[in-house]
């Protein structure tokens, strides 16, 4: 008696040959039925036959990477007869448009292709199928149909349209692949010297390793942007690539051939090197490995080392033939501004000696996606390719349509479409102008893939933000009404939904900063959370910040408003700690400083500005020249450290100890690691006090300072376990998602 | 108290208390200028094709004296210039004193002096005025209000034009850098600054040019409370576009900037008293500047571009040295933290 399943399957299904992929897997079993799309990201399949109890469990576990599944509902049903088994064009009418497919790593069975020599797909650098190659970055509107993405300028020659076409040519990986090239029809590469001269090459991609080898600095145009390659094994080369690139010590990424090529700059374990290999193929941040062949100068003062491996056979080919195996793959970029997705804009930046060029156009910049460990969970640091614009599903439904603008620095914006919240990729600092037009751009183009019409808006509480000033530029043209939603409230209720929380919650929100509803600038937050509303049980002790946003960007002036705080206007404590000397005005800085801290404009209850004091204090970092840098320093200096036994209440306190045995000799890796794992402990015990009293069950963290290692150590080694957000960045990259579902909270 | 600080917050509250009570057609004399139009001064129609210019301006500033000028000074300049900024040629000006009960004979008598020696210099004539002390405590030493009166043939409303070049006449910032300098105690004795106000009236400059090159000037101001800052954003917001700005261009002293970038404030947001800021047609703009520097404006320079936009209306821009476009955002009052 044969056997019938309907079986529902949401995720990415579309635009990764799911469809084929099933077709094939039940001729295999010789079942009839059909397979459909629903729209929604969510799909339909029919199954019957002597072996459809199978179908399943080989669907699953058989699949290509690239097809991530989400859901997935299996009933038996009564078999209807069916004898084939057909793919059924999606109707028309399909309401909630599928899910965009992020880009993807290329393939192994690509790569084979590419590196096994012969044929019309022998080293061709875009080789790609229905499993692997760019998607988001290439489509310019939907639905997902060659017309409709870069490809549309190379028309197919005759053998790809043939497997294009044919099921039984093309087989799963080719057929109906929009994608679909080869050397004959696709994309061309150009080399260029800097001034935007082509470069007489035999073959480009071998002439570009030769001169990155050689200590040359060469753009490479990658899939949603450009990079900058460059050995990073020489020293001089980096140094020149700092001083060309206007950036002293922001940490570069770097590409390796392969795994093992990994292992010798950094330690891969077995989650790291899922997460390496992954179609998503994010630069992950891992622990340096002693007599690493990278220079020092890559990543200055860290402990890790951002790596990544080739996501592309243009990458591939390069890093093989460059005797490394490994270099420098930083996006190109003037500092602060976007990365360029054309020649113009790479050649006007003036770092590259040489630019590899291409003419597959980039529709959306797509940055490279930064994962790293923390607890030993991974957690984004930034969304990008390979991740956006992957939908978020959240524990609540949108009444209505709903367009998110995030925060203000390394953010990204969203558009919520009932219990969907669609990010936008990392879209970067908005004090660039560039950046702002760029989220503009794609929060107009998401919301016009998801329809989402009339859309009510929802920004930071913060009316200083280049987001919130877009917000209302778009409430004036679409006559709509604008939420706000407090910084710390949206990065509560972020991680909330992120982890599917839905019911009162306690979150402990920890950041660089964010505009408090009192003006202050708050940022190390123990905040109650129960529908819509949040009440702030307890926050870090209010210390003065002395010239505003210049404390964040001189540390040593908020370590003298820890000092003062603690120890009074001790000016003897500010020679010993030398904090002076770690101001870009010196004394007369620090005077005028003090007088600050006296009537105070603005005061902190910031985590992020705490790390601040403490790394001045000590003597880690005093000077900040990516975002986060003090902090990340520190935390590096932690590395080994153990913990000091000292009683503190609050942070000022903790401060005032630390300084204190700092001057009485201590060694500068226990007091940094005492430091953060004795703040995270204070606000574990905030934060579990308030749940067992509220009889809370769930403990969230968000906030940028959420991924510090040994504050999330503290903080669980008194409260046990707290959650994560697992896909989004706990940071301002993530809060566009607490923006919507504070929406979805108020039932809008 | 951010309300009054010259920020985005002003333009709230005085859109709150008087534009939106006011009926459109007792804004402004019928073919004038006046509230409908945020603008240095007013405009009334004469019978002979001309223009009444009109101001008033109260001028509170602590300390009353301070390297380069006096409150005195201040006042009378403060309001010439206003007059000049819209196309005026400034002939006469009223005055109301208020002074603080207790304050010495001797300083008011040194405030007052300074304030006629400023007419009498520019043949301004002072044609009335009111005095008046009030009891201690209930004002900051001393308060002047000025009217300035002045007659134009052509007014500049500040509407600047696609293409525009934005002129600057001077290094900006250098009034609110001595005073902020002075207010928070950063100096113990003025003569230590080695700066001072740039407070003085622009007739000089503004007169000649205007008469020369009024016609291709489509915006004039001077950068006082909110600094260029403010000037430029307002200018883009009515010119419905944006403007770009090189960075490198701007000119400010590097003593100006020092300081300010140890207070955590950008000086394109800190006040001049004696500088104009121009929107010149693109056709004259290097033979305008040219010409103010034969004027003895040495320092009168091209900063920057407006340019008409479809999207991002009323955005200033800054491009930085390495080619990035920053936002310049309209000055507040109060001090909100953005850096994360
Ligand atoms: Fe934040
Ligand atoms: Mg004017
Ligand atoms: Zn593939
Ligand atoms: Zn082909």
């Amino acid at each position: 008696m044969p056997k019938a399943y309907l079986i529902h399957i949401s995720g990415i299904v579309q635009g990764v040959g799911f469809r084929p992929y099933v077709k094939i897997l039940a001729d295999r079993l010789g079942l009839g039925g059909y397979v459909k799309n629903l729209g929604g990201g969510e799909v339909e399949i029919y199954v019957e036959g002597e072996r459809s109890g199978e179908f399943l469990d080989a669907l699953l576990n058989g699949r290509p990477k690239a097809i991530y599944i989400e859901e997935v509902k299996a009933v038996e049903v009564e078999p209807r007869g069916a004898r084939a088994f057909v793919i059924e064009k999606s109707s028309e009418e399909v309401q909630t448009p599928s899910m965009i497919p992020p880009d993807l790593a290329i393939c192994e069975d690509c790569l084979r292709e590419v590196l096994g020599g012969g044929g019309r797909r022998g080293r061709y650098p875009f080789n790609s199928c229905s499993f692997c190659g760019p998607r988001f970055s290439v489509i310019r509107r939907l639905p997902y149909d060659r017309e409709n993405t870069s490809w549309s300028a190379f028309p197919m020659c005759e053998e790809c349209a043939r497997e294009y076409s044919s099921a039984e040519v093309g087989g799963v990986r080719r057929f109906f692949y929009q994608g679909i090239s080869c050397r004959n029809d696709g994309p061309r590469l150009t080399l260029l010297d800097s001034a935007g001269r082509p470069v007489e090459a035999e073959d480009p991609i071998s002439e570009a390793a030769r001169l990155v080898e050689e200590g040359r600095i060469v753009a490479v145009k990658g899939v949603g942007g450009f990079h900058i390659f460059a050995l990073a094994s020489d020293d001089g080369v980096v140094a020149e690539l700092r001083r060309r690139k206007r950036r002293p010590s922001q940490p570069f990424a770097v590409m390796a051939l392969d795994l093992e090529t990994a292992g010798r700059l950094v330690v891969v374990d077995g989650a790291a090197a899922e997460l390496l290999t992954s179609p998503r193929r994010p630069v992950v941040l891992l622990p340096k490995r002693d007599g690493s062949p990278a220079s020092p100068l890559v990543s200055p003062g860290l402990d890790r080392e951002g790596v990544f491996l080739p996501y592309t056979a243009l990458h591939y080919l390069l890093l093989s033939e460059i005797r490394d195996r490994f270099a420098i793959a930083t996006s190109g970029n003037i500092h602060g501004e976007p990365m360029c997705t054309d020649r113009r804009c790479v050649l006007r930046l003036g770092v590259a000696d040489y630019v590899l060029d291409h003419d597959l156009e980039i529709v959306h910049r797509v940055d490279d996606s930064v994962v790293r460990f923390t607890a030993g969970r991974p957690v984004l640091l930034r969304r990008g390719r390979g991740y956006a614009p992957v939908w978020v599903k959240m524990p609540l439904r949108l009444g209505r349509a709903a367009v998110a603008f995030g925060a203000d620095l390394q953010t990204a914006g969203a558009v919520g479409v009932g219990d969907k919240a669609v990010l936008t990729q990392y879209i970067g600092d908005l004090d660039s102008f560039r950046a702002l037009e760029d989220l503009d751009r794609e929060l107009r183009w998401l919301a016009q893939a998801y329809r989402a019409e009339a859309p009510a808006l929802v920004c930071d509480l913060n009316p200083a933000y280049s987001s919130h000033r877009l917000c209302r530029e778009w409430a004036g043209e679409l006559n709509a009404e604008v939420y706000t939603v407090q910084h710390h409230h949206a990065h509560a209720l972020a991680a909330a939904a992120d982890v599917g929380v839905a019911e009162p919650f306690l979150a402990v929100a920890i950041d660089g900063v964010g505009l408090g509803e009192d003006g202050a600038a708050w940022g190390g937050e123990v905040l109650y959370v129960e529908g819509p509303r949040y009440e702030r049980v307890r926050h870090l002790t209010y210390v003065p910040m002395p010239g505003g946003d210049l404390a964040a960007v001189r540390p040593a002036r908020m370590a003298l408003a820890y000092l003062f705080k603690h120890f009074g206007e001790d000016w003897g404590l500010v020679e010993r700690l030398k904090l002076a000397g770690r101001l870009p005005g010196g004394l007369a800085e620090a005077q005028i400083a003090a007088r600050e801290i006296k009537s105070p404009r603005i005061y902190t209850s910031s985590v992020g500005r705490f790390l601040d004091a403490v790394a001045a204090a000590l003597g880690v970092a005093w000077e900040r020249t990516y975002e986060g840098e003090p902090a990340i320093r520190l935390e590096a200096a932690a590395s080994g450290g153990r913990l000091l036994q000292l009683d503190a209440e609050d942070q000022v306190e903790l401060f005032g100890r630390l300084v204190e045995l700092y001057l009485r000799g201590a060694d500068v890796k226990d007091l940094a690691y005492t430091a953060q794992y004795k703040l995270g402990q204070i606000l574990g015990k905030w934060a579990c006090e308030t749940a067992e009293r509220k009889g809370v069950r769930h403990i969230v963290v968000g906030g940028g300072v959420a991924v510090n290692d040994y504050i999330i150590a503290g903080l669980e080694s008194v409260c046990g376990r707290a959650a994560l957000p697992s896909k989004t960045p706990p940071g301002d990259g993530g809060i566009a998602l607490g923006q919507l579902y504070y929406l979805a909270h108020l039932g809008i | 108290l951010s309300h009054g600080s010259g920020g985005v917050e002003t333009s709230e509250i005085v859109e709150k208390l008087f534009l939106r009570r006011l009926p459109e057609g007792l804004k402004k004399v019928a073919g004038g200028l006046g509230l409908d139009f945020p603008d240095d001064a007013a405009a009334i129609p004469m019978a002979d094709g001309r223009y009444l210019v009109v101001t008033v301006d109260a001028y509170t500033v602590n300390p009353p004296f301070f390297p380069g000028g006096d409150i005195g000074m201040l006042a009378a300049s403060g309001s010439i210039n206003d007059v000049l900024m819209l196309g005026g040629r400034p002939l006469a000006m009223l005055d109301s004193i208020i002074a603080e009960e207790g304050l010495p004979y001797e300083t008011l008598d040194r405030v007052v002096k300074s304030f006629l020696s400023v007419l009498e210099a520019e043949g301004v004539a002072l044609i009335g005025g009111d005095f008046k002390v009030m009891p201690k405590g209930q004002l900051d030493k001393i308060v002047i209000t000025t009217v300035g009166i002045g007659v134009a043939d052509r007014i500049i409303v500040d509407k600047p034009r696609h293409g525009d070049k934005i002129v600057v006449s001077d290094f900006v910032g250098d009034h609110g850098a001595v005073i902020l300098m002075l207010q928070m105690g950063d100096v113990d004795k003025p003569e230590q600054l080695q700066l001072k106000s740039d407070v003085k009236p622009l007739t000089k400059l503004m007169v000649p040019l205007v008469e020369k090159y009024g016609e291709y000037i489509h915006a004039a101001r001077d950068p006082t409370r909110g600094g260029l800052a403010m000037v430029l954003n307002d200018w883009a917001k009515a010119g419905g576009g944006v403007i770009v700005v090189e960075e490198e261009s701007l000119p400010v002293r590097p003593e100006v900037a020092s300081y300010a970038g140890m207070l955590g404030i950008d000086p394109l947001y800190l006040a001049s008293e004696g500088a104009a800021v121009l929107a010149v047609d693109p056709a004259v703009a290097e033979e305008v500047v040219k010409f103010m520097r034969g004027l003895g404006f040495q320092n009168a320079r091209v900063v920057g571009e407006f340019r008409e936009a479809r999207q991002h209306r009323g955005y200033v821009l800054l491009k930085t040295v390495a080619g990035g476009l920053r936002i310049l955002e309209p000055p507040r009052g109060d001090i909100v933290p953005r850096i994360c």
